[in-house]
């Protein structure tokens, strides 16, 4: 089928023979030292990627198929063959006053195929905001991929997308799925399928670009430059862009959009930060830091429930021990990745049956909990990244019945990933105080 | 440095000695936890001649019908049980193709041929077809550094891969290798033969039935998994 190569780039080996109208493209420049592969733009060493008879492979991404020199690559230029059924956009939701002017932004920004950041905070409603430009380029014959890292992220994407655009073809491709590829207007993928692609899109849109596990990663860059068109558009939306995304502002490579207040209207809880010198060991020998478990208890007097985040998950059982000492009549759990009982868990606590969660990294992002405080006991260790901390910080104040809430970092020193999270956090908010202020003028 | 299998880090722990002396050091590839999912066949419960665990340590019925059909014995060797860990690690070196994971099993895979102390180390071979598609020769890539006399070469340019076979099938399969170039020196030689992995035996018997005729004095052979 000639619709499975319009801008693709399909593995096929060497000596295949090449059916009519059909381009091949080569997978890998062979130079003196390294080797460059064409899918993923990876450099590795010749020594490392070396068959027998001089032949080279790629071994960064060889879980799509491997890329060697005994293959070629078949590509057929994207002619945008679809038809368009009217209405194109069947959501009938409402915008805020906020979202409206910033929705509108963005969608000037991709008819017009502009590189495009939105930086919108925690829990502004970013997906609604992009559904008035991604009609605008359905409704002119444009194909379109919206991609995230995380593979939850595009399996929730998907029916929402599928139900605000009722009449348009739609494709979802990601690792763990078993359908074969079809050739759809819009395609929703994992950010690694997108390296299949070449010269596809003429709009790409990338979702919680600072995800783990490719945070900042360079391959998601070329990536994104390989798979849309030469003059196609790129928008990265994101609550805590990085600093390869954050430099491509400065340099005005990429045009900004902020969206600095929560669709309540209210700035995001800050950062508040405390010593706890030997947290460990303190934790070890069954005590929280004196200052912590005043804190806690004030929220629990308050009546606030809580999520406590800690480094590692052999972490877990010592600060749940040290947390039984103190809050004896408290009921709370322990949450991991690994952890069967995860999901039960965590709706224990949407439940209200818990009074706290002690967790790992997470519940970072994607989970809600109503009017809750977040502490971080440990916040200095590698494993927070300063995207990760504001990801964190944002999970306080979502709700309009209490906007506010607590922030607060245990650290046992000073730690630069910190003072970015927090200097992010006071940024957003002086723009989102300008935003009030014109509010409030209107 | 990265475990080659699943991406986590290996600390290298050098001893006092290695500090001191820094000659040739031989880094991990894999990590410990990775290292551990692999069994090694050891033991005195299994079976003599192909390695295969078992409560005794008497021939398998296997064997026995092998011995029935060839005049001659062969003995195998084995070093590591075929389980998950070695499944998903045959997969991704063969399969998918990722030839740096020769590295995980080469060092101890040629120690132990070494040891055999053969004259002649003969390959199971790869088509033409699979050298065309996957580039390299899985067993010989496990190999480092070991005079090899590739004698055999497919009767076909392309075969079905015994992997894709149920046993009945892989049991009638028929010889599928013919000798070539320096089979002529074979003359009253102990070869050793090499594969990949021993599942009923039918290449390994198959090729040493060739070598026998070709004039070999005797034939052992030796595979990383069974």
């Amino acid at each position: 089928m000639l619709e499975d190569y319009y801008g693709r780039r399909v593995l096929v080996g060497r000596d295949e023979i090449v059916p009519a109208h059909v381009q091949t493209l080569p997978t890998i420049t062979v130079q003196t030292r390294e080797i460059i592969c064409h899918r993923c733009g990876q450099r590795t060493p010749k020594l490392v990627a070396a068959l027998p008879n001089n032949e080279y492979y790629c071994p960064h991404c060889i879980n799509l198929g491997r890329v060697s020199t005994l293959c070629k690559f078949y590509h057929v230029p994207e002619p945008n063959q679809f038809t368009i059924s009217q209405p194109v956009l069947t959501w009938r939701g409402r915008l805020s006053p906020l979202q409206v002017t910033a929705a509108q932004r963005v969608t000037a920004g991709m008819v017009a195929h502009q590189r495009q950041l939105l930086w919108a905070v925690t829990g502004a409603g970013k997906t609604e905001m992009i559904f008035q430009g991604v009609a605008a380029c359905l409704a002119r014959g444009e194909r379109l991929a919206i991609a995230s890292p995380r593979v939850d992220v595009c399996l929730e994407l998907y029916p929402r997308l599928q139900a605000a655009f009722t009449n348009t073809e739609m494709a979802l491709l990601h690792g763990r799925q078993s359908q074969p590829y079809r050739y759809a207007q819009l395609t929703v993928c994992t950010t690694h399928q997108l390296l299949r692609f070449y010269h596809a899109f003429d709009n790409l849109i990338i979702d919680e670009v600072d995800a783990f596990p490719y945070a900042a990663n360079p391959v998601l860059f070329y990536a994104s430059q390989q798979t849309s068109k030469t003059q196609g558009g790129q928008l990265f939306l994101t609550a805590t862009p990085g600093e390869y995304l954050l430099n491509e502002v400065r340099h005005r490579r990429l045009q900004v959009t902020y969206l600095p207040l929560r669709y309540h209207g209210h700035l995001l809880p800050e950062i508040r930060c405390h010593l706890a010198r030997h947290w460990r060991r303190q934790v070890q020998r069954g005590r929280l830091p004196t200052e912590m478990w005043r804190r806690l208890q004030t929220s629990l007097h308050q009546g606030h429930r809580f999520l406590l985040f800690v480094p590692h998950v052999a972490d877990l059982t010592t600060v749940a021990r040290a947390c039984t000492r103190h809050f004896p009549a408290t009921s709370f759990t322990t949450v991991h990745a690994q952890d069967p009982e995860r999901l039960e868990k965590v709706q224990g606590m949407r439940d209200q049956r818990y009074s706290f969660l002690i967790t790992t990294s997470i519940l970072e992002r994607g989970v809600t909990f109503p009017e809750i405080d977040v502490f971080v006991l440990g916040a200095d260790d590698d494993i927070f990244s300063s995207a990760a901390l504001v990801q964190i910080a944002g999970r306080a104040g979502r709700s309009a019945s209490r906007p506010g809430g607590h922030v607060d970092f245990w650290l046992t020193a000073r730690c630069r990933r910190v003072s970015r999270a927090m200097r992010q956090i006071r940024y957003m908010n002086q723009k989102g105080r300008c935003c009030q202020r014109e509010l409030s003028a209107m | 440095m990265n475990c080659l299998l699943c991406n986590g880090p290996v600390a290298a722990k050098l001893t006092i000695r290695e500090l001191i002396w820094p000659g040739r050091l031989v880094m991990p590839v894999v990590c410990p936890k990775c290292r551990q999912q692999f069994m090694p066949l050891e033991g005195e419960q299994r079976c003599p001649a192909c390695c295969r665990l078992q409560d005794t340590s008497q021939l398998c019925p296997e064997c026995r019908c092998w011995r029935q059909m060839y005049s001659w014995k062969l003995t195998h060797q084995a070093l590591y049980c075929y389980n998950t860990a070695m499944k998903e690690f045959m997969h991704q070196y063969k399969f998918a193709g990722d030839y740096r994971l020769r590295a995980v099993f080469a060092a101890e895979f040629t120690a132990a041929i070494r040891q055999k102390r053969a004259e002649v180390v003969v390959p199971i071979p790869v088509t033409q077809a699979t050298m065309a598609t996957r580039g390299f020769n899985q067993v010989t890539g496990l190999l480092g550094g070991v005079k090899l006399t590739p004698c055999f070469q497919h009767r076909t340019l392309e075969k079905t891969a015994q992997s894709h076979k149920s046993r009945r099938e892989r049991l009638q399969t028929p010889q599928p290798v013919a000798l070539s170039g320096p089979a002529a020196d074979l003359a009253g030689k102990r070869v050793l033969l090499v594969d990949d992995v021993y599942t009923t035996g039918r290449t390994l018997y198959h090729a040493a039935d060739l070598l026998y005729q070709a004039g070999a004095a005797n034939v052992i052979s030796i595979s990383l998994a069974r």
